[in-house]
């Protein structure tokens, strides 16, 4: 009889931990769902950097690409740098971020180079390490000329 | 059981002893014939643990500013993955602790479990109900929309009525000589920081106290072997707790009440009202005119809430019978019932926030707005800046007018100040005001050009529904005193209908057309 009674109690109390765990399970589910961090933001698309015939002809020329930046429910403008050059018969995108830890690169006219003023980083005017820290060469964005405008557009 | 989790379990109780303290809480023997009802202090538990969890769910995406706080809570309820949800549970599960903490107490009352010796748990959970209503009170600003704002308004002009006082209460409240970026932080940080460890203590001593005297059980002793609280009792609980809570899971679904508008202390036609367990002081407050309103809004609720705390000493009998009882019982139904026909009352004088239709101040500034692409240039979904939507306008008046006059303020270098005048300007400053609430309705090409003509024209010196200059006469009904050919002459040359006129000739000013489609509109208006 006990027995019978004791085997009742620990079916119930399996039952009644079973419902516990499953709204506490519940709970942390939507936790887990709404905590999930926010995915980045949209993918590439072509941008204008600048015209054809603002393009200097001494170096690489400064193009900044402001857009509106949705940061959560805060909304900023982002600026990307980067560097138009001639390239051939074409063009050369260079993107200013420090392969190395990120930081921006500025092209340096007396000594022809890109220097990053973290950590000694040295680019040459294609992007190539040339000394310093960094992992490999800055990065080439594809670049493009808009026939319409006469804008130089990369993709970023 | 797998003999690796025996094993580890066992070496856990060895180093911490957790069987002893599982065994102390959950095998409490309670007296026979506990039932359904003991189980309301369990729910209320509960319900206070849906708040915990959804409320840092929430504090993970809320910012407690003027600027962002309502930009934050639409980003949670329009963006976050069943952020919609999310805010409902934490909206309907405040109504779900005050309402299972009103029954749980009325549960002590019916069966005179406040009795000796129980008096200080009595006074304990009497803190925590107000601890409760503390936390609905500074929860329900931190939206920072109309409803929050004016309710808050309210609520704190209501504490100016505390006697010597009331100022000093009252900025206690504010935080800073307004209502404002002080106010919501303070309010924010008394919900989220100093409330829940009050409430999470005061529970344990709570609980603490129950264990230590016992629960009261049935009215009258039952015989019968005691049974332990668990998996009994707790079986009851969470089979009541899983009614509450797909109770409020469905109360959820359909989210909380929609964001209104961003708070706004320049709007003058909005019609405050309170959270539904507060409407039945709020309506208490309409019978106490005046002077007297004191008495309504402290003192009787003052008088009411120190009986109630001062019960066990009231009713010091030894039966908790409800024979002998009768009169207490009679009382606090009374009293129940005042309270709810209160908030009932409350619900039912309902006035309407007025929605009237776009006033042609409004019309021309919407129209005004994406003429040449004036606006669209840049606001646009892939331009500079965000599109203007509805319901997401929060700048306020003034930074929109000089924004209009000049895009440049923000950023030199964004594009040239477009032609503009100050008619203009005011029109539409006044539709982006109008879409803090709703949508512009649509117009056709004529009926805006119209539009923008009458206010740059004529809402200098004319009303026309209730907006424009009064040095002229109102013209919202002038259809009924002039028709459109005499009224086409007044705009032509007012000096050949009236000598003395002040008002300019437009003969040459505007267009012919202009001017007969004008008058046609305004012989319209009856």
């Amino acid at each position: 009889m006990t027995s019978h009674r004791d085997d009742r109690r620990s079916a119930l109390a399996r039952l009644v931990a079973a419902g516990i765990g499953l709204i506490t399970a519940g709970l942390a589910g939507l936790v887990g769902v709404v905590a999930a961090p926010r995915s980045s933001g949209p993918s590439k698309r072509w941008r204008r950097a600048l015209s054809v015939f603002d393009l200097g002809t001494k170096g690489p020329t400064t193009a900044v690409l402001a857009e509106r930046h949705a940061d959560g429910w805060y909304e900023t403008r982002r600026e990307s740098v980067v560097f138009i050059d001639r390239e051939g018969d074409g063009y050369r995108a260079l993107s200013a971020i420090c392969q190395h830890l990120g930081c921006r690169v500025h092209w340096d006219d007396t000594k022809q180079q890109f220097r990053c003023p973290c950590h000694g980083g040295v680019y040459d005017r294609e992007g190539r390490v040339v000394a310093g820290p960094p992992p490999r060469g800055l990065e080439r964005l594809a670049v493009r000329v808009n026939p319409q405008t006469s804008d130089i557009e990369v993709e970023l | 059981m797998s003999g690796r989790l025996a094993a580890l379990l066992d070496w856990l109780d060895d180093r911490t002893g957790f069987r002893v303290i599982n065994h102390h809480l959950l095998d409490e023997p309670l007296p026979p014939g506990t039932g359904w009802w003991f189980t309301l202090g369990s729910v209320l538990l509960f319900g206070m643990g849906v708040q915990i969890v959804t409320g840092i769910a929430l504090a993970l995406y809320y910012a407690p500013t003027p600027d962002h706080a309502w930009d934050s809570v639409r980003f949670i309820t329009t963006v976050i993955p069943a952020g919609q949800f999310l805010r409902g549970l934490h909206h309907w599960g405040a109504s779900v602790v005050v309402v299972a903490a009103v029954l749980h107490l009325s549960r002590v009352v019916f069966f005179g479990s406040y009795r000796k010796p129980r008096e200080a748990n009595w006074v304990v959970g009497f803190i925590l109900l107000h601890i409760i209503l503390a936390f609905g009170l500074t929860g329900y600003l931190l939206p920072w929309d109309q409803r929050a704002y004016w309710a808050t308004v309210v609520a704190i002009n209501i504490s100016k009525l505390t006697p010597f006082l009331g100022e000093t209460v009252a900025s206690l409240l504010r935080g800073g000589p307004d209502i404002g970026a002080l106010t919501l932080t303070r309010w924010y940080a008394i919900h989220v920081l100093v409330l829940p460890p009050v409430l999470v203590g005061l529970i344990a001593v709570h609980l603490y106290l129950m264990r230590r005297q016992g629960i009261s059980g049935p009215i009258r002793a039952r015989a019968g072997t005691p049974r332990p609280f668990f998996p009994y009792q707790a079986g009851r609980d969470l089979v009541v707790a899983i009614a509450v809570g797909a109770l409020l899971a469905a109360l959820a679904w359909k989210g909380a009440p929609a964001l209104e508008a961003p708070a706004d202390p320049t709007s003058s036609d909005y019609v405050p009202r309170p959270e539904w367990y507060f409407l039945g002081l709020f309506q208490l407050l309409k019978y106490f005119p005046g002077r007297l309103e004191v008495i309504g809004a402290l003192i009787l609720p003052g008088v009411v809430m120190t009986i109630l705390a001062l019960l066990p000493w009231i009713d010091r009998g030894s039966s908790r019978e409800w024979r002998s009882r009768r009169g207490l019982l009679a009382v606090f139904t009374a009293g129940l019932a005042g309270v709810a026909t209160l908030t009932l009352l409350g619900a039912m004088d309902r006035p309407r926030n007025a929605s009237t239709g776009w006033n042609i101040r409004e019309l021309a500034g919407a129209v005004l707005m994406t003429a040449d692409n004036r606006c669209t240039r840049c606001h646009t979904a892939d331009g500079i800046a965000a599109p203007i939507e509805a319901g997401h306008i929060a700048r306020p008046a003034d930074w929109l007018a000089a924004h209009v006059a000049d895009p440049e303020m923000i950023a030199p270098g964004l594009r040239a100040a477009p032609d503009t005048n100050q008619r203009d300007t005011a029109a539409i400053v006044a539709a982006l005001a109008r879409m803090r609430a709703d949508a512009p309705p649509a117009v056709d090409a004529a009926t805006g050009h119209l539009d923008v003509l009458v206010n740059r024209s004529c809402l200098g010196c004319h009303v026309i529904d209730g907006v424009g200059g009064k040095e002229g006469p109102e013209l919202s009904t002038v259809g009924r005193k002039y028709d459109a050919a005499s009224i086409e002459r007044r705009i032509i040359n007012p000096v050949n209908v009236k000598p003395d006129a002040q008002m300019p000739a437009f003969g040459g000013k505007l267009a012919p057309d202009d001017i007969r489609a004008t008058a046609a509109w305004l012989a319209s208006r009856k």
